[in-house]
């Protein structure tokens, strides 16, 4: 028999009124709630209209779970169990080499299938170099950097550059960065006046240290506005918009059905932005900035001395 | 009056203005007709309220344009997930969810009849207080053993409610759940379990991250628990000019992390044949009877891909030996060590040779060749030579390198023009 299942998802128990909801009757519970405390919690939980929405048909009766003097007839603080799909999905992770990063375990999940295995799915264009989860070390140094982002710790970080020396410095760690593409985890930092991203990769010894450092500003990073000509052969722009998903872009049409797209990159990943561009062979033409345009020219011209086309 | 909501009942429609804002963000509201155009000014302003600033628009010489614009290495959350929390419910609904989950919180069995009385003693508080029936009450409860929250054991004839216990330790699964959300399949789930905890900063950040298939995590999740019951599943599958039904066998998904796409790998009963499926194209999953050689068709399945540079299969499963060879011959300089990395880390099934000091060779043999070009294309001002079996796929690479050189005036007439403004100055 076939077997129409319940929308495991989409279903209202995860739904963002649920889940603020939940998160205010807490609150009352907790004693001396206001009004403007469930506002900020509705902001801060649910969507941009919800206000207007969801805290009247909360505290005017529609629905049945606050009184107009802000108590409450649930006696407890709402707890959601998991569900059993998100038991799938968290018993799914321990098939994956990244989970040993994070000191978890299975505990509460004997008996239950995982959601996918690694035969389920593959990641079949991620590069083949990427770090190394199942080395002690890098398990521990990885371990230091996360506790001293969530300590507010210095790190001293011993390293190899990309010129194969060993070098040693002193940072506040930032947040980790990890590309899916490269699969490799990198660390931006702060209060280190040359080494603002690190590969976890590249480390050799990492501690925390206790004395502090200038927290500064994170520099922002710079972007510039590549402009884009996409064709409307080989179904280019479908493929050119998902492949750019990721970025701030605006697209027009054109009369004749092709597409102008202009997206936001940081300067720092220009040279990456080049190939990129150039995969789509002369289906995506560079329109500006000028200097892009002739990066992509000059290859074309050395490709053209080596005498093939 | 508006009947208009922030909550939907169905996703599949607001999937579909997600993908066209997001993904393209080129369609004016005078291009729907006059009975959808109600419903795009709904779903914009749906959209509006769940994405915020992340929605602009562009007015064109065919109206105004809505898209959604998100750099997702500077958002540490998935924005797109919100969609998946905006399901409608009724006032019953949610007051029975909060008052049930309440008179469980003790982790003892309870009989529907126990439930039932403390539903009414609660709700008694109120002015005008909304009665339940017991099929209700009931059907809920089924409803949540089905979920998982609840669990149901008999008693005699009666049975008994309890709430399954509780379990994840916050402070030690906070970076776990929220790293996995992000780069995980139906990374989605992970994002319900965050939102049980106080919301508090984030430890990572994510770069090359296409987030376009939250959209489709309901239509994977069915599709990995058909694969894990090794069940036959009924989809609806649209194409850009055909909508078609279609009974597969889920073997695989093929997720490339450089282009965006997710793909369902299936064998495809009709034709006999293993066919590849854009999951974002797929909806309606209907879990059908298992498949007895679902092994024997996965482990055939999986004897292809020494010869999958993509998801290009070969079009007869009988004939595996139907490869295209690809061969490449590099220059790479000194100091250009780089190039022989990026060849080593990115060849996927295909081989790396040095031939001399200056030269490497990149040998392949796949289903489709053609699936290669746009990489080979990287290498561009570098190649020496490149050869492919299917000369219509080395016709095809030359002539548009060819076309590269016109559209930037390399060696043709506009470069001799600039050659001579120069040599006048």
């Amino acid at each position: 028999m076939p077997e129409r299942r319940q929308n495991v998802i989409f279903n209202e128990i995860h739904s963002a009124y649920y889940s603020a909801v939940s998160k205010i009757i807490s609150r009352i519970l907790e004693g001396g709630a206001s009004e403007e405390d469930l506002r900020r919690i509705v902001a801060e939980n649910a969507f941009g209209e919800s206000g207007s929405t969801l805290l009247p048909a909360l505290t005017r009766g529609k629905w049945q779970l606050v009184h107009p003097d802000l108590s409450t007839p649930v006696k407890n603080p709402p707890q959601l169990p998991l569900t059993l799909i998100e038991k799938q999905w968290l018993k799914a992770l321990f098939l994956d080499p990244r989970i040993r990063l994070f000191s978890v375990e299975p505990t509460g999940l004997e008996g239950v299938e995982p959601l996918f295995t690694p035969e389920d799915y593959l990641i079949y264009d991620r590069y083949g170099d990427g770090d190394r989860y199942e080395d002690e070390g890098y398990i521990a140094r990885f371990r230091t950097v996360l506790s001293a982002m969530e300590q507010g710790d210095g790190l001293q970080i011993e390293m190899i550059d990309r010129r194969g020396r060993t070098v040693c410095f002193c940072c506040m760690p930032k947040r980790l960065e990890y590309s899916e593409r490269d699969d490799k985890f990198r660390l931006i930092t702060q209060g280190s006046r040359f080494y603002k991203t690190v590969n976890l990769g590249r480390m050799v010894n990492c501690r925390t240290v206790e004395r502090a450092l200038p927290q500064e500003q994170e520099t922002p990073p710079v972007y510039r506005t590549l402009t884009l000509h996409i064709l409307k052969e080989r179904n280019t722009p479908e493929r050119c918009l998902l492949h750019f998903a990721h970025f701030e872009k605006r697209a027009e049409r054109q009369e004749d059905g092709s597409l102008v797209v202009h997206l936001r990159y940081d300067v720092d990943e220009e040279p990456e932005m080049v190939i990129r561009v150039l995969s789509f062979g002369p289906l995506v033409e560079v329109l500006a900035p000028q200097d892009f345009r002739n990066l992509i020219a000059e290859r074309l011209k050395k490709q053209k001395s080596c005498g093939l086309f | 009056m508006s009947s208009y909501s922030e909550l939907i009942k169905n996703f599949e429609r607001v999937r579909s203005y997600m993908r066209e804002f997001y993904v393209y963000g080129l369609k004016s509201r005078e291009e729907y007709d006059k009975k959808s155009a109600r419903s795009y000014d709904d779903e914009r302003r749906r959209l509006e309220s769940w994405l915020g600033d992340h929605m602009g628009f562009v007015r064109t010489a065919e109206g105004k344009s809505v898209f959604i614009s998100i750099d997702s290495r500077s958002s540490f959350r998935n924005p797109l997930y919100k969609a998946w929390k905006s399901k409608s419910f009724t006032d019953g609904d949610i007051t029975l969810h909060f008052i049930l989950m309440d008179l469980l919180q003790d982790g003892q069995p309870h009989l529907l009849a126990q439930l039932m009385e403390g539903v009414d003693a609660r709700l008694a508080e109120f002015e005008d207080p909304m009665v339940f029936d017991e099929s209700t009450v009931r059907k809920k409860l089924k409803e949540y053993c089905a979920l998982g929250l609840v669990e149901s054991t008999r008693s005699g004839k009666r049975s008994l409610y309890r709430k399954t216990e509780l379990w994840l330790e916050e402070e030690s699964w906070r970076d776990a759940v929220h790293f996995f959300s992000e780069v995980a399949p139906c990374g989605v789930i992970g994002s319900f379990i965050e939102d049980r905890w106080v919301k508090k900063g984030a430890h990572f950040g994510f770069k090359h991250h296409y987030i376009t298939s939250a959209m489709d995590s309901d239509v994977l999740a069915l599709l990995f628990l058909a694969m894990q019951k090794h069940c036959a599943v009924t989809v609806t599958c649209d194409s850009r000019h055909l909508r078609t039904q279609e009974r597969l066998v889920p073997l695989r998904v093929l997720i490339g992390v450089q282009n965006g796409r997710q793909h369902l790998v299936a064998y495809h009963t009709k034709t006999d044949s293993f066919r590849a499926y854009r999951i974002d194209y797929l909806s309606e999953v209907v879990l059908e009877q298992t498949v007895p050689r679902f092994e024997e068709l996965r482990a055939e399945l999986a004897a292809l891909r020494p010869g999958m540079w993509g998801v290009s299969m070969p079009k007869d499963r009988y004939d595996r030996q139907s490869t295209e060879r690809v061969e490449m011959i590099l220059r790479v300089e000194q100091g250009e060590e780089h190039i022989v990395s990026r060849l080593e880390r990115e060849k996927r099934v295909g081989l790396v040779e040095r031939l001399d000091q200056h030269r490497y060779r990149f040998t392949a043999e796949v289903y489709d060749a053609g699936e290669m070009i746009p990489w080979l294309r990287t290498f561009i001002c570098r190649i020496e030579d490149i050869r492919f079996s299917n000369s219509l796929t080395e016709r095809r690479f030359k002539k548009d390198i060819e076309q590269m050189y016109r559209l930037y005036g390399i060696g043709g007439e506009q470069e001799d023009a600039r050659k001579e403004a120069e040599r006048d100055i």
